[in-house]
């Protein structure tokens, strides 16, 4: 199976094995990844499964919606490498993303 | 130890439990945050983190009981560490089976995949006008006569009207859809062990749905069912139209208790909370934050319920396969050691929005941005049409002396009724 490879708020890196078509957030979460926080349950409302996406994989991730841009504005942890997890699915082609978890707002 | 020789007083049945059911999971945490019941072959779950585990867990667990909980025998009797096979056959003689929050994977992911957009937070913006008007219809009416029943006149056709506004129901047959709904008893009924949950108000509004998926489907539109009508899985493969059908008439199902039950139980704090009306009143702003803290003390799912699906654990507790859990979320949302002060009503506790009175995992409340939406703005206008609103003493007593009924179901948490005596503004 394809994998990414999260970097938690401390700084430890792990390997996850996503199955494609699931959301970068579900396959974060199911891995019990205690810092996404995920409240909202992926519907775009809360951005609490900010990740920030390795530089060489952000052009590769489907385009952001007006909407996820609006609630990625009301972090203070925003770059240019922000995404809220939710809001794309994993392809075979995202094998070997890498991502950390944002701060926690 | 004289706890074991007391009978437990029964979660499912118990009057008192109904009257006061944090009184009683008080009672049960204090047994442990897991915990097997006495009277029934289920375990309790009354720890925050205990709950948020089993609510993560959705290897170990099914949600194929979710909305019939212990009410209901398994369909069949678990064998060995590993039932998931057992589940899958049996799954369609669980009643409820068809509806989403009985799905596990992968059905579920896909078919929630399909409602997701409904909810975008532009899409709920836009609707705010809607909701806003559709608040001022039904209260100026009710400010006029001086006052009203809150559950049946304003709540329900509210939430009604807006789901109807949300998956686009032509104004036509929004009428036909609420007249079906009042008509229905809320699910987790305890004055009917022989039919705990009714699902025919659902199965007329499906008829609807029928047609209107089809009919989209031979030549969408513009609009929001043809864009729902011709949605595809995650996968790019095209769900069967009664899939969506269910979906639709699940979404009515799902929003109009729940989100009726959180606008009375609300109501209930502002007037009873001293000095937090005239708070509220001035200032407005404060209204989200309320939302959270009634969500916290006083949600309107007060459990949910998991089959496990294999042998695995809940922090220390083992669970075999096939057990039955509820998950008390409204016992989790008062766990002292998550929650300070556990019962006291307070505006700024920090990290308000971790409770679980919408859930959490895969199986979070898809419509809470809605609930929360629908809520605020109906307070908002409540308090914009009135100078004083109050309980009718009539018919619920005095301060300090108050009768309520509360709806007598074992998953929802909300006044029967709520007369209210409103002051215009």
């Amino acid at each position: 199976m394809p994998q990414l490879f999260v970097t938690t708020r401390k700084g430890e890196e792990r390997s996850v094995e996503f199955e494609p078509g699931s959301t970068a957030m579900q396959a974060i979460y199911d891995a019990n990844f205690a810092d996404i926080l995920a409240l909202c349950g992926g519907v775009c409302s809360c951005a609490t499964c900010h990740i920030y996406v390795d530089p060489r994989f952000v052009e590769a991730l489907p385009k952001m919606s007006a909407d996820e841009n609006d609630l990625l504005e009301g972090s203070s942890h925003r770059n240019e490498r922000s995404r809220l997890s939710c809001q794309f699915r994993l392809s075979p082609e995202l094998d070997g993303l890498r991502v950390t978890i944002a701060p926690e707002d | 130890m004289t706890d074991q020789a007391t009978a437990e007083r029964d979660y499912f049945s118990d009057p008192s439990v109904l009257k006061d059911p944090y009184d009683y999971f008080e009672e049960m945490f204090s047994k442990g945050p897991v915990h097997q019941l006495q009277s029934r072959d289920i375990v309790m779950v009354t720890g925050y983190d205990e709950a948020l585990e089993v609510l993560r867990n959705t290897q170990d667990f099914s949600s194929a009981i979710c909305v019939v909980g212990a009410a209901y025998p398994l369909p069949f009797e678990p064998r060995g560490d590993d039932v998931s096979e057992q589940i899958k056959a049996h799954r369609h003689e669980i009643p409820g089976s068809d509806l989403l929050v009985t799905y596990d994977q992968p059905q579920h992911p896909a078919s929630r995949s399909l409602l997701n957009r409904l909810f975008a937070p532009s899409r709920l913006k836009a609707m705010e006008g809607y909701m806003s008007g559709l608040a001022d219809k039904l209260l100026q009416d009710a400010v006029a006569r001086g006052g009203c029943e809150l559950v049946k006149e304003i709540a329900v056709p509210y939430v009604t009207y807006v789901v109807a506004d949300l998956l686009g129901v032509p104004a036509a047959d929004r009428d036909l859809f609420r007249a079906a709904l009042d008509q229905s008893a809320p699910p987790g009924n305890m004055n009917d062990s022989e039919k705990p949950t009714e699902f025919s108000a659902l199965e007329y509004m499906a008829g609807f749905f029928v047609r209107y998926v089809h009919e989209r489907r031979a030549a969408p539109g513009n609009d929001v069912l043809s864009e729902f009508a011709t949605a595809k899985y995650p996968d790019g493969s095209t769900p069967d139209a009664m899939e969506l059908v269910r979906l639709s008439t699940f979404l009515f199902g799902a929003g109009q208790d729940t989100t009726a039950k959180l606008l009375g139980n609300s109501m209930r704090y502002i007037i009873d909370t001293p000095g937090l009306q005239q708070q509220l009143r001035t200032n407005r702003a404060l209204i989200p934050a309320f939302i959270e803290e009634v969500l916290r003390l006083e949600g309107s799912s007060k459990v949910t319920f998991r089959v496990a699906r294999k042998k695995t654990r809940v922090l220390d507790t083992e669970i075999p396969a096939g057990k039955r859990v509820v998950v008390a979320l409204a016992a989790a949302n008062r766990d002292p050691r998550r929650w300070e002060e556990p019962k006291a009503f307070k505006l700024d506790r920090p990290k308000i929005r971790e409770h679980l009175a919408f859930g959490r995992g895969a199986h979070t409340c898809i419509g809470a941005p809605l609930a929360r939406a629908e809520v605020r703005i109906m307070l908002d206008r409540l308090l914009e049409h009135t100078s004083d609103i109050g309980f009718s003493e009539a018919y619920h007593g005095k301060p300090g002396n108050r009768r309520l009924d509360y709806e007598p179901s074992f998953i929802i948490r909300g006044l029967a009724q709520l007369h209210l005596e409103l002051k215009a503004a």
